[in-house]
């Protein structure tokens, strides 16, 4: 009897092409997802490397090495800032905002918030050389970190090839008060950097670390989690909203519906528009959570949350149509959506953050709408971007959304015809 | 006359499959019409032409008289589908809502007929549970009661009575009635030819996509089979030959015979079978039936294909 019931479950299963993808290839699928992110992503061929921009205040020849020196570094990719908007390098207005003595360290302390580089370097003249101010997105913990302890390595390396060693029994000169192993201690500095040990006359090089964000204070960043975890269960919840539709077939309820006033149009767009609903109150519901347990600052970003939410929604909305009219049985959207959803998270973020993949897959990453959604959120809630820069965002969002709808209403003409 | 529904010629190919090859019928004010056919005959096609869902290749479809063009005409239509194409996890008040809106009712209207039609289908006592906790019968009515709420005047059923016991069929049937004599027409498509037989004021039986045969059912009898009674006797032992008028039946004891005037030449026909020496132990006079016009029409030939 056992085995007549074991074989009554393996013939089903043989009979189940959904099912036999989802036991044996959908499992294989992530784990070789997951393999490049964490395997061959991080340290290997296609290691993602950290954008720096690179800010040459000191302008002087030593300067000029360490930069050279930290091009050739593997894991980093420099850019350099282009010449600035007032040739005087003033700020536009003529001050000096607190922190940032010019034109240049506003532009780069701009493109960090903005999320165009993780790292602004700045090297700026010191009594005994370059020093370097680094201005962080502190979302990448690892990459302050990875290029304060290279930036220190190349400064010293610099220094050591450019100036003669100091003659033996000859004191240190003024100002290099720190012997050998010596911690040197400015506020803010990366460890690596306090870790350095000053040699044959020179002192640690000058690294201090500012976290543009500044993540820690009002900034959780649960808010990117919360994000991630809100656009996966909105293409869940779409999915299994399409799943209405394919049970409505099926039950023999679209046949009547069709019998009544009811057009297509009306039905898909209905279905649509409940989607949309459900989506903006079930993501409104979770960021409401988050700031009542986590500190999430919703109200204070409502404008960009109200839009990325909106086109979130409705693209995921449309998304869940379009895997419906796609499929035949409920049972193979059930199959296809846990496959595509899962693959759009690993891929778009939802997940893993997409900083720790290598440059291929964050590009892979462009084709899901979550990576898009997430920088969205990523804009409005850690880098407290105006609503005017999530314009790629939403209009990526905005015209998939349309996209898909489009193309569920050319596959539902099938239930039209019959 | 003006027929509630006639459709003239109507034909429809799937490819090279000829579904309607030229589908004529017609239903009269008030008339109940049994749409009977085997699997495969294009019965669904015939009612998703009419419903809109499938537009013929060729043909005319009229409605009350005016051909069927416009989508707002088919409001004078009502489906039954054979399926319980209800939703079971609203209740019986909010699915009839629903569906009322959907063909155009609102407002006090709209609750009017809510309330006539928990009433007619007597649930009025349970129009707050959802409708998955019915017995299927009273899903049944539900089901009927969706498809009627905006009061068509030509309702399409197809097997409204699959899968109920008795007492929930003669409820339905009883239902039917109701509307009937309000002037409703009714389409009945069934397998139950029983319920053709006795619920329906004239039969069209439908196959290879045309009306094969339409009438009463006196006439259908009278054109097919003719108004001969079918006798057929049993002795006890059995038959070696049979005797003058007689034929063998199905079994060895068994006597089968064709009567046109039972009450004059049956007891000629008992004496034959007396004075062969047989003794009878039963006799049953039967009337032919629709289920034998139905297979002298359509034909033994299952029609899984």
């Amino acid at each position: 009897m056992i085995w007549t019931v074991v074989q009554i479950n393996l013939r089903r299963l043989r009979h189940s092409r959904v099912e036999l993808l989802l036991s044996f290839v959908v499992p294989l699928a992530f784990f070789s997802i997951f393999a490049v992110i964490f395997g061959g992503g991080i340290g290997g061929q296609d290691s993602p490397r950290i954008k720096v921009l690179t800010v040459d205040a000191a302008g002087t020849a030593r300067s000029a090495a360490v930069l050279a020196r930290l091009a050739d570094a593997p894991g980093l990719q420099l850019f350099a800032l282009p010449p600035p908007e007032h040739p005087d390098g003033k700020h536009p207005d003529g001050k000096h905002p607190d922190g940032e003595r010019t034109d240049r360290e506003r532009r780069a302390r701009q493109q960090v918030r903005r999320g165009e580089v993780v790292v602004a370097l700045l090297l700026e003249d010191g009594p005994e050389g370059p020093a370097a101010r680094l201005l962080a997105d502190a979302s990448d913990p690892i990459a302050a970190q990875l290029v304060s302890a290279i930036t220190a390595q190349a400064i010293s390396v610099t220094a050591r090839s450019t100036i003669p060693p100091t003659p033996p029994g000859k004191p240190a000169p003024p100002g290099k008060p720190t012997p050998p192993g010596t911690l040197v201690s400015v506020p803010g500095e990366a460890p690596a950097a306090r870790r350095l040990p000053a040699e044959a006359g020179l002192s640690a090089p000058r690294i201090s670390v500012e976290d543009v964000l500044r993540g820690d204070e009002s900034k959780p960043a649960v808010s990117m989690y919360a994000a991630g975890i809100a656009v996966m269960f909105l293409l869940f919840g779409a999915s299994g909203g399409g799943g209405a539709l394919l049970e409505e077939q099926e039950n023999g309820t679209l046949e009547r519906l069709f019998a009544t006033r009811l057009t297509m149009d009306q039905l898909l767009l209905g279905k649509w528009v409940y989607q949309l609903g459900l989506g903006v109150v079930q993501t409104t519901l979770m960021f409401l959570w988050g700031q009542w347990v986590f500190g999430i600052d919703l109200l204070g970003h409502w404008q960009g949350f109200t839009a990325m939410t909106l086109v979130t929604a409705g693209a995921a909305a449309s998304f869940g149509l379009l895997l419906a009219t796609l499929c035949r049985t409920r049972n193979q959207l059930n199959g296809l959506s846990v496959i595509l959803v899962l693959s759009m998270s690993a891929l778009g973020g939802s997940m893993v953050p997409r900083y720790l993949m290598g440059e291929g897959l964050q590009r892979a990453g462009l084709w899901t709408f979550n990576a898009w959604a997430l920088d969205g959120y990523n804009k409005v809630f850690w880098r407290e971007l105006p609503l005017a820069e999530l314009w790629p965002q939403i209009s990526v969002l905005v015209a998939s959304g349309f996209v898909f709808l489009m193309a569920a209403r050319a596959l539902a003409v099938r239930w039209e015809t019959g | 006359m003006d027929f509630a529904l006639q459709t003239i010629d109507l034909r429809k190919a799937f490819g090279n499959q000829h579904v309607l090859r030229g589908a004529s019928l017609q239903l009269a004010p008030g008339e109940r019409l049994g749409l009977l056919g085997p699997n495969g005959a294009g019965k669904t096609t015939l009612i998703r032409c009419l419903t809109g869902r499938t537009r013929p290749d060729s043909g005319t479809i009229l409605l009350g008289g005016r051909p069927l063009e416009h989508r707002d005409q088919r409001h004078s239509l009502g489906l039954v589908p054979q399926e319980l194409a209800i939703y079971s996890d609203l209740t019986a008040r909010e699915n009839l809502q629903i569906f009322g809106r959907l063909y155009g009712l609102r407002g006090r209207h709209l609750r009017q007929r809510v309330q006539w039609a928990l009433a007619w289908t007597g649930l009025s006592d349970r129009a707050g549970d959802p409708v998955g906790r019915f017995s299927g019968g009273m899903q049944r009515r539900i089901n009927l009661a969706c498809g009627v709420l905006h009061a068509p005047e030509v309702i399409l059923l197809d097997e409204p009575t699959v899968g109920v016991d008795p007492q929930s069929r003669a409820r339905i049937f009883a239902m039917l009635d109701e509307l009937g004599a309000t002037g409703t027409s009714i389409i009945l498509t069934t397998h139950q030819l029983d319920e053709a037989e006795t619920r329906c004021d004239r039969i069209v039986i439908f196959d290879h996509g045309r009306v094969v045969a339409e009438g009463t059912l006196d006439e259908l009898i009278r054109r097919t089979l003719g108004t001969a009674r079918h006798v057929r006797l049993r002795v006890h032992g059995t038959v070696a030959a049979a005797p003058r008028y007689w034929r063998r039946g199905g079994r060895a004891d068994e006597l089968e015979a064709q009567l046109e005037d039972v009450s004059r030449r049956l007891p000629q026909l008992l004496d034959s079978v007396e004075r062969a020496g047989h003794r009878i132990a039963d006799l049953a006079v039967a009337a032919p039936s629709l289920n034998q016009v139905f297979l002298q029409l359509t034909g033994n030939n299952l029609r899984d294909a």
